[in-house]
């Protein structure tokens, strides 16, 4: 029995060549798996990879309709890709989770969300955050918490995300202590971070003679000739230990300190 | 703002001179002076020897570490000691890199750390 309800449309090419966007409106029924299996059958032979559906306009999703969409989604993992589910409503995610569909597919809230998945994962694009904060120590906890937390949230485990944490503490401090004292300038963060590493970068207007301190006690650094009661000695140590590159600017207007770190789980 | 740390203390059956410390929160550069104030006032008390339960210390950082070397040296210069237990390992982590786990008195499980004071 064909099912009656069911509309497909295919969308190619607008994200990537791999990538194809379909969308179902209707009911996910038995009498629709034909429609579905050669629904993939033709994104395959278009060399497809990476399938999106969006279901917001789905209505029903019937167990055997799920075991289709299984299907297609083993043919994309053996290529290489994905098949992720977008969009759903309430009744139909809490159903496909009742089913246990949560525990294969990926779910995301909207069609935008699992783009930006796309791109995150395959593309390797990289997300940018940018924030500036008054030169003051009690605004480094929440700076580094605030980080870890979206590495967290981008993927990245607990210990990388902890280290991450350190490193943004360690170098915030470094920042606020080598600043000028009771300057109304503010220290300036940037972040890229992609699936592979974390980049960062912190400028803050530097006193002149505590800019000079920090380079001596850089090239101390470099020079492996740390001691452990040397304070700020440690904070430097703890940075370079952590992070897989890391180098200083000094200019005129201020320090910029560069980091980056690579994911490691 | 500063970060959130709590210090509860227990006393050491059979130990007057002794104190047990449990570390809840994060420690590092906005919080080490409370913190250092609150074990001073110990030490002031007679309570030189110290043990840390840092179970529920979830962070540290190196102005955090630089306190408890500062820690273990004034338990030692007035013929106490300043042991540390239950430390997770992120922060054993840290304190491993900076080089400071032979220079700090380290045991897995607290009642390693109670036996030691004998």
């Amino acid at each position: 029995m064909a099912s009656k309800n069911l509309k497909i449309d295919i969308k190619s090419g607008t994200i990537s060549k791999e990538v194809a966007t379909i969308i179902f409106d209707g009911e996910l029924d038995a009498g629709s798996i034909n429609k579905i299996s050669a629904c993939f059958d033709t994104i395959r032979k278009d060399g497809k990879k990476y399938v999106i559906i969006d279901m917001s306009k789905v209505s029903s999703v019937s167990s055997a309709a799920l075991g289709e969409l299984m299907g297609g989604r083993k043919l994309m993992i053996e290529l290489g890709g994905d098949l992720v589910l977008a969009g759903m409503n309430l009744e139909v995610r809490t159903k496909l989770s009742l089913m246990g569909a949560n525990k294969i597919f990926r779910f995301f809230n909207d069609l935008r969300t699992a783009v930006n998945a796309y791109k995150w994962e395959f593309q390797h694009q990289a997300d940018a955050i940018k924030l500036s904060f008054p030169s003051n120590l009690k605004f480094v906890p929440p700076v580094r918490q605030l980080v870890s937390r979206i590495a967290k949230q981008k993927g990245y485990g607990n210990r990388d995300s902890f280290r991450i944490e350190t490193i943004v503490d360690e170098v915030c401090n470094n920042a606020v202590e080598h600043g000028v004292q009771g300057s109304d300038d503010d220290i300036d963060m940037s972040i890229n971070i992609d699936k592979d590493k974390i980049e960062l970068n912190v400028i803050n207007v530097s006193d002149p003679q505590k800019a000079a301190a920090l380079k001596a006690l850089l090239k101390t650094s470099m020079e492996k000739q740390l001691k452990i009661d040397d304070r700020r000695g440690r904070g430097l140590a703890l940075i370079k230990m952590l992070s897989n590159k890391m180098s200083v600017d000094f200019s005129d207007k201020g320090t910029s300190v560069h980091v980056t770190k690579v994911r490691e789980e | 703002m500063e970060s959130q740390i709590e210090l509860a203390y227990e006393d050491i059956k059979g130990r007057n001179n002794a104190k047990l410390i449990r570390f809840i929160g994060d420690l590092d550069a906005t919080n080490v002076e409370t913190v250092l104030e609150k074990v001073c006032n110990l030490f002031n008390d007679g309570f030189v020897h110290l043990i840390a339960d840092f179970k529920k210390l979830r962070y540290v950082n190196s102005t955090g570490l630089g306190i408890l070397l500062h820690f273990s040296k004034s338990a030692k210069e007035k013929g106490g000691s300043f042991k540390i237990a239950n430390v997770n390992e992120n922060v054993y982590e840290i304190i491993e890199i900076i080089g400071a786990t032979s220079l700090l008195e380290i045991y897995d499980e607290l009642e390693e750390a109670v036996a030691a004071l004998d």
